[in-house]
């Protein structure tokens, strides 16, 4: 998806680029249309433009249109339940980017008390796991 | 910085604390800093969030895995930098104390220390839920509870204190003053997805204490009500299908055996609902097997986005599974 999206945001480019350009050479840009016999004069563009021209500016901006759309990064889910599964589920979600941002459920919390926190029960706990050897990878 | 340090250290298992623990030298010597003199400054920041964050959750390691010297050292830091007074560092402190107390009447110093603070300054919280801490951790629960009451009466909205209350009743076997502490939580943090699970587990807990009948059917239906709820608030949480396969089991066994006459009315005005029809509730178990099947599937293989189960969780989902349906061969 990257890939495509970035020729099409190239071709895009490129093709814009160049029907300025062919533009800017055309001889007839410089002189004034005749009056639009439909428009109201207010509205009137008053360009002088060749079809090929106008054409390639509709399909490059569109190009561009459609790339920038396709390589637009992944929207972030907006529902509650859709975030907090990814919470639960993918280690990646859970990664801390930065202080505050980032992190698992942020209501573990709740569960885990930090200010309650029984620091003889956990050292004992982890002297007892060194005796062990270090071995049972006890999660919680 | 390593974001690793960032990570809380309070419920990692030893493995990693003893890593944050080993960081210790290497990080302290890290952030030495020089500073100049007062004017010149105030153009210099050689200090972040990050950095206090991290020498908080180091000094906790450290502490946990026995090292303290290295804890002293970032201890006396943070001192240095917020000051005595300062209610997080008191506590910090005062967790050193206790964690470096060797004899009984070293933890009553310590006490009395605590006390002694309370008694100039009453609305310290952190050092309030260090005394309850330090109760429990003594063996005196009844005193613990006395204080943790007190404590919620002064700041009903301190979720993190009801949620100790509710464990520390669910300890004593009263189910239901730790049930109401659990939804006192839930009044503060509706949305938190994993008190809903713990109510569930707790609700189902005290429908095995009751005896067969409509008691134990309206806590199991409650209990079921909870697991919906946690799982509506999360996608693919485990534990609340976890949950859900365990009630719901249960349920249509006793709802088969309870007779339609003997099951409590519905009663609107106290809000009380009535118990799920036999069809819902199997519709329910099959969604929780197939659900907690799936999940054990991915999770095991460790599917892309699907590695975040804890291991010990997958094998107990595995073993429910593995119960139902040797039931069924028999």
């Amino acid at each position: 998806m990257g890939l495509s999206a970035n020729v099409l945001n190239i071709l895009g480019l490129v093709f814009l680029s160049h029907a300025s350009y062919e533009h800017s050479l055309l001889p007839s840009a410089a002189q004034a249309p005749p009056q639009s016999s439909i428009l109201p004069s207010v509205i009137d563009p008053n360009i002088n433009l060749p079809i090929d021209v106008v054409l390639e500016t509709i399909v490059s901006v569109l190009l561009l249109c459609a790339g920038v759309v396709l390589s637009s990064p992944d929207l972030k889910p907006i529902q509650w339940n859709v975030w907090a599964g990814r919470l639960e589920r993918s280690k990646d979600a859970r990664q801390i980017k930065g202080f505050g941002q980032g992190g698992g459920n942020p209501y573990a919390a709740l569960e885990e008390r930090p200010g309650f926190l029984d620091i003889r029960a956990k050292r004992k706990e982890f002297a007892a796991w060194v005796k062990d050897g270090g071995q049972g990878d006890k999660v919680q | 910085m390593s974001l690793a340090l960032l990570e809380p250290p309070t419920n990692a298992n030893p493995q990693t604390a003893l890593t944050l623990s080993q960081k210790a030298p290497t990080f302290y010597k890290s952030q030495a800093s020089w500073s100049l003199p007062y004017p010149l400054s105030l153009f210099v920041n050689n200090e972040s969030q990050e950095k206090w964050q991290a020498y908080e959750n180091i000094f906790l390691a450290c502490l946990r895995t026995g090292d303290n010297q290295s804890a002293y050292l970032y201890l006396e830091e943070l001192t240095d930098r917020f000051g005595k007074e300062n209610e997080r560092v008191t506590a910090l402190r005062g967790l050193y104390a206790e964690a470096t107390a060797n004899t009984a009447k070293e933890l009553e110093y310590v006490m009395k220390h605590y006390e002694e603070i309370l008694v100039e300054a009453p609305s310290v919280f952190a050092i309030r839920k260090r005394r309850v801490a330090l109760l429990r951790s003594l063996g005196r629960t009844a005193e613990a509870i006395g204080a943790l009451t007190n404590l919620v009466d002064t700041s009903p909205t301190d979720a993190e204190a009801w949620s100790e209350l509710a464990d520390l009743y669910l300890s004593q076997g009263s189910y239901d003053q730790a049930i109401f502490s659990l939804e006192e939580v839930l009044l503060v943090m509706p949305n938190a997805w994993n008190i809903h699970a713990k109510l569930g587990e707790v609700i189902y807990l005290s429908a095995n204490a009751k005896e067969a009948g409509p008691e134990q059917l309206k806590a199991l239906s409650e209990s079921m009500r909870r697991f919906c709820r946690s799982i509506e608030l999360c996608d693919d949480y485990l534990r609340g299908y976890y949950g859900l396969q365990l009630t719901t089991s249960r349920l249509l066994g006793a709802l088969q055996t309870t007779k339609k006459s003997q099951q409590v009315a519905s009663d609107p005005v106290a809000g009380d609902l009535a118990p799920p029809s036999i069809d819902a509730v199997k519709k329910l178990n099959e969604v929780a097997t197939a659900k907690l099947a799936e999940i054990v599937r991915k999770g095991t293989a460790g599917e892309k986005g699907w590695d975040g189960y804890s291991a010990s969780e997958l094998i107990a989902a595995r073993e429910l599974l593995d119960r139902g349906t040797q039931q069924i061969q028999r």
